[in-house]
């Protein structure tokens, strides 16, 4: 996937921003507060229809404009397709895709990858973190992961409900239990068939990256016990649904539902010790950046084409070997990269295509 | 502008309907304004004869002007296939198959979230259905989630009285292509798969 050409009207303080794509590696750089992460935040939103900073469309309006525009060009599969979206003060949002509106599902819209600082606490951070991961790839994959989840969401609250209120001895609450674990197994299935394909991806690539003889294994960490090797739908129904029982108790208790996917996790091995606990701050950075670059490789797999990377403040926070390695991977990579960073010394020598961010203007920058 | 007191008011009961927003409702009244007054008089009366004179069918919950409603007035269909469907307008879609058995309307479309227990739904005319010449009961409920749940639920009270139970197959549409089918309702279809 190319992104080809970009225009941003009234976005944040991006005013009026006509973008030509340069090379494959895009480097946007300027001080604080110029506009460079709204850059990605515009790229970001005609992918997926929400921003990664604010839930509010309205903060995202120039102030004293009544419409943001973002319209982009790009070339996917070798089609030419077109993106537009804009948002209305009080009139809301509008997408299309080649002229026709369409919804933000629509197979044919940008795909990005997302690289934001926080990202490097993947490892060491909390569980919710890398089931969002999860959820987040497997949306952007696949519409029936979507359908599912949503539907696992809506029963899993209606199940916490029933905990809730101390319902749980009636017939109704054996039929959610049932519903449940079925939508449940769905979910699970296809994060354990993700996360094996992340595995298989991950082994060469943190080798190459971390310049370490590690070996890194990635696996999905169920949250009950799963008494087989083999695993498919039965299998998991099965456990959960004994799980439930072995648990009713201290669910009674609790009044939450202590069984699901909502609970699991995925587990790094770094020669098979847990990366979370056993590997250094600088590994489990190295393990973040090969997870991001998996992500990337697996939309390549999976469907069959190379997202755009975009990648927000990143290299500030690696050091500058790995800055190194990372810029080298980049700029000869068979995917088209945006990256912001602050003004640094070493900015001549970047690879790739040049921007200079001021106060909403993007400036081509040209070196001898 | 302060738009006459009565024409505003029936511009806020037309927006109140559903699909209709403040553009159309107003573009509505404007037109009722210059429609012929015999003509809005039958609107009006339409209106008021359907609301009020059209109601459940006490058996099957089929909407009639009379009781019982003509389905279970017919001595025609076949009393041993009952089939469950949401709303009275499914009826119409299933009667279009030519399915000539009896009905069961819920009349009403059970959402997960918004709705309490399972079991405060009124089930006693349902069970009232349930009599011994019934054979078959078909589940026709809508493909998400909330009419699965449902589903189960009725499963378990028909169960109960030793009656076979079956649902629609899920799967592709007839004349559609393959190659346009979302991947739920092609999974679905592979695992619904027929033998030829």
């Amino acid at each position: 996937m190319q992104l080809q050409t970009l225009q941003i009207r009234n976005f944040r303080n991006l005013v009026n921003i006509d973008y030509q794509a340069g090379s494959s590696l895009n480097v946007l750089v300027g001080n604080n507060a110029q506009g460079k992460t709204n850059f990605l935040e515009a790229i970001y939103l005609l992918s997926t229809g929400k921003s990664f900073r604010t839930a509010l469309d309205e903060d995202l309006i120039q102030y004293n404009a009544g419409q943001y525009k973002i319209y982009s060009q790009y070339q996917m599969k070798e089609r030419k397709l077109s993106s537009l979206l804009y948002y209305k003060r009080a009139g809301g949002k509008s997408f299309f895709i080649n002229n026709k509106e369409a919804p933000f599902t629509h197979s044919d819209r940008l795909r990005v990858v997302l690289f934001h600082p926080d990202d490097l606490f993947l490892v060491k951070g909390p569980p919710s973190g890398r089931r969002a991961f999860l959820d987040f790839v497997l949306r952007q994959l696949s519409l029936e992961y979507q359908f599912y989840l949503e539907n696992y969401n809506k029963i899993l609250r209606k199940r916490n409900f029933y905990l809730k209120n101390e319902q749980t001895k009636s017939k109704s609450f054996s039929i959610i239990n049932e519903v449940f674990v079925e939508q449940a197994s769905r979910v699970m299935m296809q994060r354990i068939q993700f996360t094996s394909i992340l595995d298989e991806i991950c082994g060469p690539l943190y080798r190459a990256f971390s310049q370490e003889k590690n070996h890194l294994r990635i696996r999905y960490a169920i949250s009950f016990p799963v008494k087989s090797d083999k695993i498919n739908l039965d299998i998991l129904q099965n456990a959960m649904m004994d799980d439930i029982k072995n648990r009713q108790e201290k669910e009674r208790t609790r009044k939450t539902s202590l069984v699901g996917p909502h609970l699991d996790d995925l587990h790094f091995y770094q020669d098979d010790r847990l990366a979370r606990i056993y590997a250094s701050q600088g590994q489990q950075r190295n393990i973040a950046v090969t997870l991001k670059l998996a992500e990337l490789h697996s939309y390549k797999r999976i469907g069959g084409e190379y997202p755009l990377f975009l990648l927000d403040e990143v290299l500030a926070e690696l050091d500058k070997k790995r800055r190194t390695l990372l810029l080298e991977y980049l700029k000869d990579a068979a995917f088209q990269t945006f990256l912001t960073s602050v003004a640094w010394e070493g900015i001549d020598q970047l690879p790739g295509t040049v921007f200079a961010v001021q106060e909403g203007n993007l400036i081509r920058r040209e070196f001898s | 502008m302060r738009l006459p007191r009565p024409l505003e008011n029936l511009i806020d009961q037309l927006s109140k309907l559903p699909t209709i927003g403040p553009k159309t409702a107003q573009r509505l009244a404007l037109y009722i304004l210059k429609m012929p007054g015999g003509e809005v008089k039958e609107l009006a009366q339409s209106i008021l004869d359907a609301r009020f004179m059209v109601y459940p069918c006490p058996i099957c919950g089929n909407l009639t002007d009379k009781s019982p409603c003509i389905i279970c007035q017919d001595e025609e269909r076949d009393r041993s296939l009952l089939c469950v469907v949401e709303e009275a307008s499914d009826i119409l879609a299933i009667e279009r198959t030519g399915y000539n058995g009896r009905y069961y309307v819920l009349n009403r479309t059970f959402r997960l979230m918004e709705d309490g227990d399972l079991t405060d739904i009124d089930t006693e005319n349902f069970q009232q259905m349930l009599q011994p010449i019934v054979q078959e009961v078909i589940l026709a409920m809508n493909p998400t989630i909330d009419g699965e749940v449902i589903s189960r639920y009725l499963h378990t009270i028909v169960e109960e009285k030793g009656i076979k139970v079956t649902r629609l197959a899920h799967g592709l549409p007839v004349g559609g292509d393959i190659e346009y089918a979302d991947e739920i309702t092609l999974r679905q279809a592979l695992e619904g798969r027929k033998e030829i």
